[in-house]
């Protein structure tokens, strides 16, 4: 189990090291005049001298990328260009609004599309096609137009929560849930249907094995058998959706954290990408794979805490 | 592999007939219609639009829909329905584009990957990784930040960052059809590599490619309009998204900007996913069986007599089959699997059911059990256990009878252990919510019966996860949950089929020894006349779901009067191998992969 | 909805500088109103402003500090050296007094005493004579505001001389903009300049409360030196990348005061129970760069310069693209400056006629082209609606996207006429250096011109003289059609209840303490 963990994370290091290359020597190209950009669009050539070399960028790129690697080891991912903030306060603080968002919005996911799954596994017939219907239509609305919805709905006219904004859990855990109640929900909606077929269909599955027929032949009622054991053993599937899931939420949240002005990786993430602040983009590159990679070993753990053929082996 | 309807088979093709049931299909039907519109729509938008979709005039800044502009103006005084038919073309066109990037890259990596595997596969894979790790909006900003905003650039981007979707089911499928014997032989038979790919293999990725595309392509369009609701898109290029993004602006001054990009971008995306609903349903059967017949069950035929050698000793009949019928819903109608099953069980009888593959005897066991896999009905005819009728009880009817007075053993050990839970659990569970014993007593009980069916070290097998044991351990485990109750009657088939030879005896000679302890009944359900001959006082013979013979297991073997049970007995391998049966090739006919 | 907050920005860059002297203006915006309310620790303050941004700042660092909408973020934490109220009257600031010699080479400046920056340093001539100095060599995209000065030196610990190679009648402005920024010394090397402003001004940031690029928070400095300056405890400033956004902010009422991305938002924010204060900040029009031909031969030709003028209809694109939120306009001077001259408004009525026979005459009977960029950063409905209404008088327009490096093309003269939208600049003189002189950026193919060269060494000395040839550079600028103005464009803040604000001129935010409490 151990070496299997740390297989995983090695291979998480490897991915992470192969992105940030990448993406080092493709923004490379967008960043010819970023110097000038830095300095203001008046700025004479000799101002411009003096930012290329403040930022560095008037060394070879191999150059660059060893001395970003190099600090990048130490903990040190440089300040951006623009604002000149430290990269890691700048992305670990954004980063938390962010993964509160994500990890709400996976939890609903995963409490509505398990639920929803179930019910339309177990039901069949007309509950199943309702919530199926439901799934997809939540799975085929845009994002960015639910989540104007919701402003315009319950923000602005009944005025439950705030249009914009978020507010610290250390400042105000009641404010603070009330500024995410809103971007979760818009994030949620979309991942509910994935999940919820995915959780259907193993179900539907799992109903259909040769155990749940012998399980019922001793006596057991229906519904103790869904709950043990065609749940459990849906639970993989469903784990590995939710995983990926994850990854779709953080992509979703940049467009969600943007309407919604909070200020989490979204709009540094928009902002320092098209600005072409590499060292910000670099951050956000790199610890946004970490988190990844560590979602992903989580969900092979858990994995293999609910699947004992991979535990014991 | 055991429990598939009948029914799932003959759908789990696509083919010539795939568009006519699609259209037939409830949300298939809408959908298509939906897109096939929206699909006009956009090809014939130049043709349609009134007016060229960039011309702005001053007077009809957000103008109310009029006789001039049907939908109004927006805020540039251009004519929204134009712009709605030529931003119908380039979202579609985007879309398209984001399916057709990914359906080629996805379908050549993959096939090249899965076919000829080594570092291509694991490049593949590697890739993968790469796109799963990263939210493809910031390699599309960064992509705009570098090449600028073009629609094309960024949907096709976009259609490469989803590519892996099509790797993995295509690489998969090639993985599984190349291990299969056909490209096996084909390849021996002097095919070249491309020419295999092209028969076998595509053949064999045709449905989950047609099954992702809806799905990608709503992915793209909805990604588009995110991309251009935030202004990063390409103002030359009017789309849904970037009408929403104007609309949404001046949604105070004029609502008609916000409401017709919005309601043709959700019903497109609405009718993609629910096609793609549909679609999965067609190709996998995975929807929902309980469509209406074209016509009523009727029984085809009549049912041939059985031949009953009279031998029945008296003794009260423990369960009596009448007539049984099982059928199961069809493209046309009804597939009838059990035509005319009867059968007498008496109190401590062991009864052998026997007959080939297909025949229907698992089915009639099923029936019985009131276990019959989705879709399985009984039509016609009763079963009678101890007096009461069972054809017609629910669940939980059935469930005072079920693991209390009769017991199943099934065929394959392996499966019919859940692979989640201990054994202990499974053993004891039924005890404690079935029978209502106390957590202690049902532990004690359980160890005692698997000391009793010959596990050599209880409490290990007792602590053990199913993949633990060996085959035949297994299947003492079953029996001793089926035992556990101390039914009238215990149902076992082929109880041991699956295992070792020298284990099948053993496992015989257990059951054996448990009857004559325990004073049960058992029917037996197997292909196999030596079982029959070692443990069964009485056989019946069934063909292509009728019982055709019945006896003493000693008069039927010395005089077997059907030709059926006759031709059985001649198959019985001496040194030969067996050769086919007369009048039993056609029993496949009736789903002999989905049947036992 | 990105672009429209850019679109912001850029009219923010474009305020290369602002306000002015002239005083025309009566009411007395800066009396120090004692709004607040109860229960607040200091008597007279309110307890929060909120306030809503459609620009970020860029850097904390003062000597490459900017303005425009970003001026908000400098006023909480910093002092100027001399400040201009909202009628462009100068003030006071960290000079207490300042004075010019006979020959306007030199100007003397009396640092006032005992005030301390938040970091606990005191403030004397030194600390401004370096802080002068490194913005004039520093990186500022502005540092040409302090082109005419030669030296700087400290005469003494409160005096500091400032010595112009020239007059320059827009110096004591400039001092009261990010060119008079004075910063702590301790900021002038320390790593986390961008981020931790250190200055003298009535807040401090605090750090803590803030997210870079986001939220902005300030508490009342309490050894302010202006204390009746100071309307509030603590200041948020809630950055909005996006103009959705904003709009959703404005309809829930949470700020108290904010910039609007696009005057399409006043209707909303007036439903949503906002009041708009408005003042002209911009024009906006056609600039027609090339003026020798170098790219487009047609536009070396007067008579085509002056079709395009008579081939705009100048109402109806205010009506279409600004709802009607402005003044159509011919020139580029500022109303309320000494070259604005209220006959010149008349020169070019609309008349697509007229444009045709000037374009036939110029012999271009068919009509014209010219390559315009486009970008990303104005709604596409403008420059379409623009090239619609040229289009009826043959003068056809060709859009070219253009990229992230738009502003370099642009400034590096790669298209020969684009539209844009400049600050109106309170002085002549800026105006001059802004868009008329060779080297001023918006002359973007530096072309000089003798009647111009001439009329311009009249302005710098000032005096009525220097009004007179404000007024003939004004006509010779409209006559040749160096531009093709629109309209004034008003810049709009709105203002919740129980807030108030003084507009400033010419600029599109007001000054810091210009904004109260009324309830």
């Amino acid at each position: 189990m151990l070496s299997f963990v740390s297989r995983r994370l090695a291979t998480g290091v490897g991915l992470i090291a192969t992105l940030a290359v990448l993406t080092f020597f493709f923004l490379q190209f967008g960043v010819s005049d970023v110097a000038q950009r830095i300095a203001g669009q008046q700025a004479g050539p000799d101002a411009v001298a003096v930012v290329e070399e403040r930022i560095g960028v008037d060394r070879p790129v191999l150059v660059q990328f060893a001395d970003w690697a190099s600090s990048a080891l130490t903990g040190d991912l440089g300040r951006s260009w623009f604002s000149g903030q430290e990269v890691t306060e700048a992305v670990m603080s954004r980063m938390a609004v962010t993964v509160s968002l994500a990890v709400g919005s996976v939890v609903l996911t995963a409490i509505i599309g398990i639920t929803l799954g179930a019910l339309a596994a177990t039901r069949r017939g007309w509950a199943d096609r309702a919530v199926q219907f439901l799934a997809v239509l939540g799975q085929a609305i845009p994002g960015f137009l639910l989540a104007m919805a919701l402003v315009l709905v319950f923000a602005i006219n009944l005025d439950w929560f705030p249009a914009t904004g978020y507010t610290r859990p250390s400042d105000d855990l009641g404010a603070w849930a009330l500024s995410i109640t809103l971007p979760v929900v818009a994030l949620t909606v979309g991942s509910i249907g994935g999940v919820a077929q995915q959780v259907r269909g193993s179900m539907i599955d799992a109903f259909e094995r040769d155990y749940v027929r012998t399980l019922r032949s001793r006596g057991l009622p229906r519904r103790s058998i869904v709950f043990q054991h065609v749940l459990r053993n849906a639970a993989g599937p469903a784990l590995t959706v939710l995983g990926l899931q994850f990854v779709i939420l953080l992509g979703g949240a940049v467009i969600v954290e943007t309407l919604f002005s909070i200020p989490g990786l979204g709009p540094l993430a928009l902002n320092a990408t098209s600005q072409g602040d590499i060292p910000v983009v670099m951050g956000i590159v790199v610890v946004t794979g970490v988190i990844v990679v560590l979602v992903n070993t989580l969900v092979d753990v858990v994995q293999a805490w609910v699947n004992p053929k991979v535990r014991l082996s | 592999m055991s429990s598939v309807s009948p029914a799932a088979a003959p759908a789990r093709r696509s083919g010539p007939g795939l568009f006519r049931r699609l259209v037939r299909h409830p949300l298939g039907g809408v959908s298509m219609l939906i897109l096939a519109v929206v699909v006009l729509i956009g090809a014939l938008a130049p043709w349609l639009a009134p007016f060229d979709p960039s011309a702005t005039d001053l007077r009809m800044i957000l103008a109310e829909p009029g006789p001039e502009y049907l939908l109004g103006g927006d805020a540039a005084g251009r004519d929204i329905l134009s712009r709605l038919l030529v931003a119908t073309a380039f979202s579609l066109a985007g879309g398209l584009l984001v399916m057709a990037v990914a359906v080629t890259v996805g379908l050549t990596s993959g096939l090249i990957a899965g076919y000829y595997g080594g570092f291509i596969d694991a490049a593949g894979a590697w890739f993968t990784a790469l796109t799963m790790s990263l939210p493809s909006i910031i390699v599309l900003i960064a992509a705009r930040s570098v090449m600028g905003p073009s629609m094309w650039w960024t949907m096709a981007i976009f259609g490469l960052f989803i590519s892996p979707v099509y790797y993995r089911v295509v690489y998969t499928s090639v993985r599984s059809v190349r291990n299969e014997l056909y490209v096996d032989a084909a390849r021996t038979s002097g095919l070249g590599d491309a020419r295999i790919i092209g028969r076998h293999v595509l053949l064999a990725v045709r449905a989950p490619v047609i099954l992702l595309m809806s799905g990608v392509i709503a992915a793209g369009i909805g990604m588009q309009a995110g991309f251009d609701f935030l202004g990063l898109g390409d103002p030359t290029t009017p789309t849904w998204g970037q009408m929403l993004n104007e609309g949404f602006y001046n949604i105070n001054r004029s609502s008609n900007l916000v409401l017709w990009p919005a309601l043709v971008l959700g019903l497109t995306t609405i009718a993609l996913t629910l096609l793609g609903t549909a679609l999965r349903d067609e190709l996998e059967g995975t929807g929902d069986k309980r469509h209406k017949a074209a016509s009523p069950w009727a029984l085809d035929g009549e049912v041939a007599p059985l031949l009953d050698h009279g031998d029945a000793p008296a003794g009260e009949a423990l369960l009596t089959v009448r007539d049984l019928a099982v059928a199961y819903p069809a493209a046309d109608g009804y597939a009838t699997v059990v035509k005319g099953a009867r059968l007498t069980v008496r109190r401590g009888e062991t009864h052998g059911l026997i007959g080939e593959s297909g025949s229907g005897k698992t089915q009639t066991a099923f029936a019985i059990l009131g276990l019959l896999p989705q879709g399985g009905k009984v039509m016609a005819g009763s079963v009678e256990f101890d007096g009461e009728e069972l054809v017609g009880r629910s669940d939980a009817q059935m469930n005072r009878l079920r693991g209390s007075r009769i017991a199943y053993v099934p065929q394959e050990p392996m499966s019919n252990l859940d692979p989640s839970f201990t054994v202990g659990h499974q053993l004891t569970e039924p005890l404690v919510k079935v029978l209502g014993m106390k957590k202690g007593a049902a532990k004690e009980r359980a160890l005692s019966l698997l000391a009793k069916v010959g596990i050599p070290d209880p409490q290990r097998a007792f602590d053990s996860y199913p993949h633990q044991l060996s085959g035949g351990m297994a299947q003492r485990v079953l029996i001793a949950g089926a035992v556990s109750s101390h039914p009238d009657l215990l149902i076992a088939d082929e109880p041991t089929t699956a295992l070792d030879v020298t284990v099948q005896a053993e496992v015989l000679d257990l059951l054996r020894d448990l009857q004559e302890e325990l004073g049960m009944a058992i029917l037996i359900v197997t292909h196999n006349f030596g079982v029959v001959a070692d443990i069964c006082d009485r056989v019946t013979v069934m063909q292509k779901g009728v019982m055709v013979e019945t006896g003493a297991t000693r008069a039927v073997f010395e005089g077997p009067r059907h030709e059926y049970t006759r031709a059985l007995f001649a198959a019985i391998p001496q040194g030969a191998p067996r050769a086919p049966l007369p009048g039993v090739a056609s029993a496949g006919s009736l789903g002999a992969g989905a049947l036992r | 909805m990105l672009r429209h907050t850019k679109l912001a920005a850029v009219a923010g860059m474009a305020t290369l500088a602002l306000a002015a002297c002239s005083s025309s203006g009566s009411d007395d915006a800066t009396s120090p109103a004692a709004g607040g309310s109860e229960g607040t620790a200091i008597e007279g303050r309110a307890p929060e402003l909120r306030i809503g941004a459609v620009v970020d700042i860029s850097t904390w660092v003062a000597a490459d500090a900017a303005w425009g909408n970003e001026a908000t973020y400098y006023m909480a934490v910093y002092d100027s050296l001399l400040r201009t109220s909202a009628t462009n009257e100068v003030q006071p600031g960290l000079a207490e007094a300042w004075e010019y010699n006979e020959d306007l080479t030199e100007l003397t400046l009396d640092i006032r005493d005992g005030v301390t920056f938040s970091d606990g340093t005191a403030l004397d001539a030194q600390v401004v004579v370096d802080n002068l100095n490194r913005f004039r060599e520093g990186a500022s995209p502005d540092r040409a505001l302090l082109d005419a000065v030669t030296d700087v030196t400290a005469a003494d610990d409160d005096t500091v001389v400032i010595t112009l190679s020239a007059p320059d009648p827009a110096l004591e402005i400039n001092l009261s903009m990010q060119a008079g920024l004075v910063a702590s010394p301790s900021t002038f090397d320390a790593p986390d300049a961008q981020t931790t402003p250190v200055g003298t001004g009535p807040y401090v940031l605090d750090a803590a409360s803030s997210t870079i690029g986001a939220t902005y928070t300030f508490t009342a400095n309490e050894d302010y030196w202006a204390p009746e300056d100071q309307h509030f405890d603590s200041i948020t400033i809630n950055y909005y990348a996006d103009a959705s956004a904003l709009l959703n902010a404005l309809r829930d009422g949470q700020v108290d005061i904010s910039n609007l991305n696009s005057l399409t938002q006043i209707p909303d924010a007036e439903a949503a129970g906002y009041t708009t204060n408005s003042i002209p900040v911009n024009w906006k029009g056609l600039i027609l760069a090339d003026r020798w031909g170098v790219n487009n031969e047609a536009l070396a030709d007067v008579k085509v310069r002056q079709a395009i003028n008579y081939a705009i209809d100048r109402e109806g694109l205010l009506q279409g693209l600004e709802s009607g939120y402005g003044e159509p306009t011919t020139q580029i001077f500022n109303v309320e400056g000494d070259a604005y001259e209220a006959e010149l408004e008349d020169a070019y009525p609309y008349d697509p006629e007229k444009a045709k026979s000037l374009l036939a005459e110029a012999g271009y009977p068919d009509g014209i082209h010219i390559t315009m960029p486009q970008t990303s950063f104005v709604p596409a409905s403008e420059p379409e609606l623009i090239k619609g209404v040229l289009a009826e008088s043959n003068i056809f327009i060709d859009y070219e996207q253009a990229g992230e490096s738009f502003f370099g093309d642009l400034l590096g003269g790669k298209w020969s006429a684009f539209a844009f939208g400049l600050n109106q600049e309170p002085l002549a003189w800026q105006t001059y250096n802004q868009a008329i002189a060779p080297g001023a950026a918006w002359n973007v193919y530096h072309q000089a011109d003798e009647t111009v060269e001439a009329l311009a060494a009249r302005i710098r000395l000032g005096g009525e003289d220097g009004a007179a040839a404000a007024k003939e550079l004004n006509e010779y600028v409209v006559d040749q059609a160096w531009f093709a103005p629109f309209y004034r464009v008003i810049g709009a803040i709105v203002t919740a209840d129980g807030f108030a604000v003084t507009m400033k001129s010419g600029q599109a935010v007001s000054n810091l303490w210009d904004i109260t409490a009324t309830a």
